[in-house]
């Protein structure tokens, strides 16, 4: 199915920063500063460098046929058989992302701002407008995304300098209290959870009408990105403190709450929450639409608006067969997630870029 | 039994909404993807409702990565 969808360089970026911050803004500052305590933010750092060096490897693969998605790709390097047993695993790796995500949406308004509603009502409230984005298609979307960009960055910018007065240096030292290895232990997910996820962007590359432009604004996508988050932990640190900000769930949550100028511009946490479910239904989005139109590529169906409502129900039942309660879920997300995340961002890239190499030579010497 | 014929009407509705469109164009393919997508939706939906036990896909995730994330511990540690 030839997807007409053109989004411009320009959209491109955008697209990649508020991926990059999506979940990640509330769930991931506990996992660096549970492992790596005030050294946290040199954790955030190191995932920043390492993400963005991950990106231009899949870029790099991506670009070995700037013309076909991920799926065309995969068929068109290792074969019909193997390829598209590599995109189906790649697929299911996206339903799985999608059910995670949007079961960390509907954990965090339970536990924390709407106790009585029934999870799966939030669940599939959230798809509903996830499953009329993409039937709208790429372009509308990514226009929403355009428009709603600016004020999440003016947020972000208030949200920034009403807490610089609560700073309180003496939080963030001693620096390299405990070595180095605590900090490559914070830096793992910090790497994976905001920038590896952006390897889902490989299916919409050739979507971009400007292909020579694809590097330079996944990169300033993710630079964007990643500096929002390393704001956000290093400021977790230095308001709520790293003790506080380890054992609370959603570090970032707390800190927004101790915001509070003249006793009269405070609890504006709740429009955190609302960036946070924004920014993650942007990217739950583009997962959706990943899925969809990549089922449609595999099977070779003209459509893949009709897969959605469908792919909904399963989904609604997958968040919630995902794990049994919240603790589950953390424990085994910050433990086996990166690895997920890896398969796919960093050992397929390599994998493409490997058989791409093999066919090259394959051809050269008949 | 509640439960179960709101899942069933639920499927009549994406039915109702999708199908006609399809069987104009004359998608048989389309159609028989959709088809099967929903039916496992629905048989899914059923077997949560009455509390048949799915297996979470993150004990795969772990059977899978086990090795690796002991393998990296075991080097920051």
């Amino acid at each position: 199915m030839p997807s007409t969808a053109k989004i411009s360089p320009r959209q491109l970026t955008i697209l990649a920063a508020i991926i990059t911050v999506g979940d990640s803004i509330l769930i991931l500052p506990s996992i660096p500063t549970y492992e790596a305590k005030m050294d946290a933010w040199i954790s955030a750092m190191i995932g920043l460098a390492v993400g963005l060096l991950v990106i231009q490897l899949f870029v790099t693969a991506g670009k070995l046929n700037p013309k076909l998605t991920l799926v065309e790709l995969n068929e068109h390097i290792f074969g019909k058989w193997f390829g598209t047993t590599i995109s189906l695993l790649f697929l299911a790796y996206g339903l799985l992302s999608i059910s995670a995500h949007l079961r960390e949406i509907g954990d965090f308004s339970v536990s924390q701002t709407m106790p009585d509603t029934p999870i799966e009502a939030i669940h599939i409230l959230l798809l509903f407008i996830m499953i009329l984005a993409v039937r709208l298609g790429l372009e509308t979307f990514t226009r929403l995304a355009e428009i709603i960009f600016p004020w999440f960055i003016l947020f972000f910018l208030i949200f920034t300098i009403s807490l610089l007065p609560a700073i309180d240096i003496n939080k963030i030292q001693p620096v390299f209290d405990n070595g180095i290895k605590p900090i490559l232990r914070g830096s793992i997910s910090s790497i994976a959870f905001p920038f590896m996820e952006l390897v889902v962007l490989m299916m919409i590359f050739p979507n971009v009408n400007n292909a020579s432009q694809i590097r330079r604004s996944m990169s300033i996508g993710a630079l964007i990105g990643g500096i929002i988050l390393f704001i956000i932990i290093t400021l977790t640190i230095l308001v709520v403190g790293a003790e506080p900000a380890s054992r609370s769930m959603y570090p970032s949550y707390d800190l927004a709450k101790r915001i509070n100028i003249g006793e009269f511009f405070q609890r504006i946490e709740v429009a955190l929450a609302l960036v946070w479910v924004l920014t993650t239904y942007f990217k739950l989005t583009v997962y959706l639409y990943v899925f969809s139109r990549g089922l449609a590529q595999i099977l070779r169906l003209k459509d893949y608006r009709m897969l959605l409502l469908p792919t909904g129900m399963i989904i609604v039942v997958l968040t919630l067969a995902v794990a049994p309660n919240i603790s589950f879920y953390n424990d085994y997300t910050d433990k086996y997630w990166p690895f997920l995340d890896t398969t796919f961002s960093v050992f397929l890239p390599l994998l493409l870029l490997a058989g791409y190499a093999v066919r090259k030579k394959m051809k050269s010497s008949h | 039994m509640f439960p179960i014929l709101g899942i069933i009407a639920a499927a009549a509705v994406i039915t109702a909404i999708d199908m006609p469109t399809l069987w104009r164009k004359k998608y048989v393919k389309e159609m028989w993807v959709f088809s099967i997508l929903l039916l496992i939706g629905t048989g899914l939906s059923i077997a949560w409702v009455l509390h048949v036990k799915l297996p979470s896909p993150l004990s795969l995730l772990a059977i899978i990565y086990h090795p690796f994330n002991d393998f990296v511990t075991r080097l920051l540690t």
